[in-house]
């Protein structure tokens, strides 16, 4: 068992996402900051099926009832057992151990992996967590949960794989409904310097400060990924995040790239955004570097 | 607008098969989506009104190898619409209660008992399913109850709510904000991630509103 002895503001259990049930209109839910939880599993040399914890908002202390190597990854985040140990690398932690997990300034999601994994009942094929439908709980402090089999030891501690760049830059595809906007309107978005709204949640990041209005005429919903760029009526952008609806009916001028998806995820409100344009190529090499990384 | 497929950020395509809503269109989207995911087998597909959404790990197939699959099945044209199969018929008992039932009556020019009778009145289809889990759109509502979008959506609607929109009818499975008229509310959960069959209403399905 994993015990939890602070549970910080809204800490869940997250894996990769719920894939199966989209077309039944349950969202994928998972990681908000993916690249950041495969990290951390990988690190502890977890598959990259494993479920971690998504903790927002600190204190977040646990202990371990048998020996087991922990990651930390996201933001600004760091390790306390006995001394202080940075984050995205691996830790062996002892029986009972009291680990702190300790946030930065401006961390808003940080990625807790121990090896085995949390072994909590799969719902609807996934173990992440969507606090909408009542699938999951925020974590309680004095809770527990239960951990997967693992035979990872101190010898399987101090790996290290490079932090991603919070630096408020992310890269995008123009579209699908770049049709839908004129010219300006995209070269608008691809140069503008977007502010987070405080309303930003795992649904989606909203942005203000440079309004992008869409062409008129109606759109029938159509399905979603995360990181799609949705610009309501109103013409503040909002980038989906882990627990989009399955479905919208507002058009999306540009796709945030899978691999940048956490640098999105992760900015504070009151920051700064920015999106650079690029192909389909170019996210692909994205994704493969980030695959090299993680099989270090 | 010409049926297309488009990128949807490197892990997806868009099929867009038009702007409009047409009956025929709606099987055309879901049997381009149930193509992709049982026989191609290349990830999960969402379909809509109009569009199908295909997924892929670009990492096991490559995006160019995806878009000329996805193209050559938008080429079978509705052909690839599914054929019709037995369906069932889902009863929704209904108390028209709802804090719009009264401006939706009078909106549409009929008594609140008319209302009532016209929307119970008729078996709906459910397209698809999205949005939130367990909401399925169903149509066509009667062209004489007149039920547009709220200006500014409603921050919490309670679940088991069934409303009305734009030719549409529906019921919300959890508590959420909404833009929809609200005429009533049903007991019967939507929405179960611990049964086996999650959804009540699946794609396909009739659906009955019966008044209580």
């Amino acid at each position: 068992m994993i015990r939890i002895n602070e549970a910080g503001l809204r800490s869940t259990v997250q894996d990769r996402g719920r894939f199966g049930h989209l077309r039944s209109g349950v969202p994928p839910a998972g990681a908000a900051d993916p690249f950041a939880l495969a990290a951390a599993n990988a690190l502890v040399g977890n598959t990259d099926d494993a479920a971690g914890i998504e903790i927002i908002g600190a204190p977040f202390r646990f202990s371990c009832d048998d020996a087991r190597v922990v990651a930390v990854t996201g933001r600004d985040v760091s390790l306390t057992t006995r001394s202080r140990l940075p984050g995205w690398s691996s830790v062996f932690v002892r029986a009972g151990q009291v680990v702190a997990v300790n946030l930065g300034e401006r961390t808003r999601f940080a990625y807790l992996a121990v090896s085995g994994g949390i072994a909590t009942t799969p719902v609807l094929g996934s173990r992440a967590s969507y606090l909408p439908a009542g699938v999951g709980a925020p974590l309680r402090s004095g809770g527990a949960l239960p951990l997967g089999d693992t035979d990872a030891g101190a010898e399987d501690a101090a790996h290290r794989i490079e932090p991603t760049t919070y630096d408020g830059q992310a890269r995008a595809m123009a579209g699908p409904h770049d049709g839908r906007f004129e010219a300006d309107a995209i070269a608008r978005f691809f140069s503008a310097t977007f502010v987070v709204e405080s309303a930003s949640d795992r649904q989606g990041v909203r942005l203000g400060g440079v309004p992008i209005a869409p062409r008129p005429g109606e759109l029938q919903s159509c399905g979603v990924v995360a990181g799609a760029v949705q610009v309501p009526r109103g013409g503040a952008p909002i980038v989906l995040l882990a627990d989009h609806g399955t479905t919208v009916g507002y058009p999306f001028i540009a796709t945030v790239i899978a691999s940048d998806l956490g640098k999105v995820a992760q900015r504070m409100p009151g920051e700064s955004l920015r999106f650079y344009r690029v192909e389909r190529d170019e996210a692909l090499d994205a994704l493969r570097a980030e695959r090299r990384a993680l099989d270090g | 607008m010409r049926p297309r497929v488009a990128p949807f950020g490197e892990a997806a395509l868009l099929v867009e098969l038009g702007d409009e809503f047409q009956e025929s269109v709606v099987g055309w989207a879901r049997g381009i989506a149930d193509t992709w995911e049982s026989t191609f087998n290349f990830g999960p597909a969402v379909p809509a009104y109009a569009s199908a959404l295909l997924r892929f790990d670009p990492l096991r197939i490559a995006p160019a190898e995806a878009e000329r699959l996805a193209n050559e099945l938008l080429a079978r044209g509705e052909l690839m619409a599914i054929a019709s199969e037995p369906r069932r018929v889902i009863e929704i008992p209904t108390t028209y209660n709802g804090p719009d039932l009264v401006a939706t009556a009078e909106r549409s020019h009929l008594g609140v008992d008319e209302l009532v009778a016209v929307h119970s009145g008729r078996e709906y289809t459910a397209y698809f399913l999205g949005f939130m889990p367990g909401w399925a759109y169903c149509g066509r509502l009667d062209p004489r109850i007149v039920a547009p979008r709220h200006e500014r959506p409603r921050e919490r609607i309670p679940a088991g709510t069934v409303a009305v929109a734009d030719g549409q009818t529906g019921v919300y499975p959890l508590a959420s904000p909404g833009g929809w008229q609200l005429i009533g509310r049903t007991e019967l959960a939507m929405f179960d991630p611990s049964a086996a069959e999650p959804v009540r209403i699946r794609a396909g399905d009739r659906v009955r509103f019966v008044p209580l």
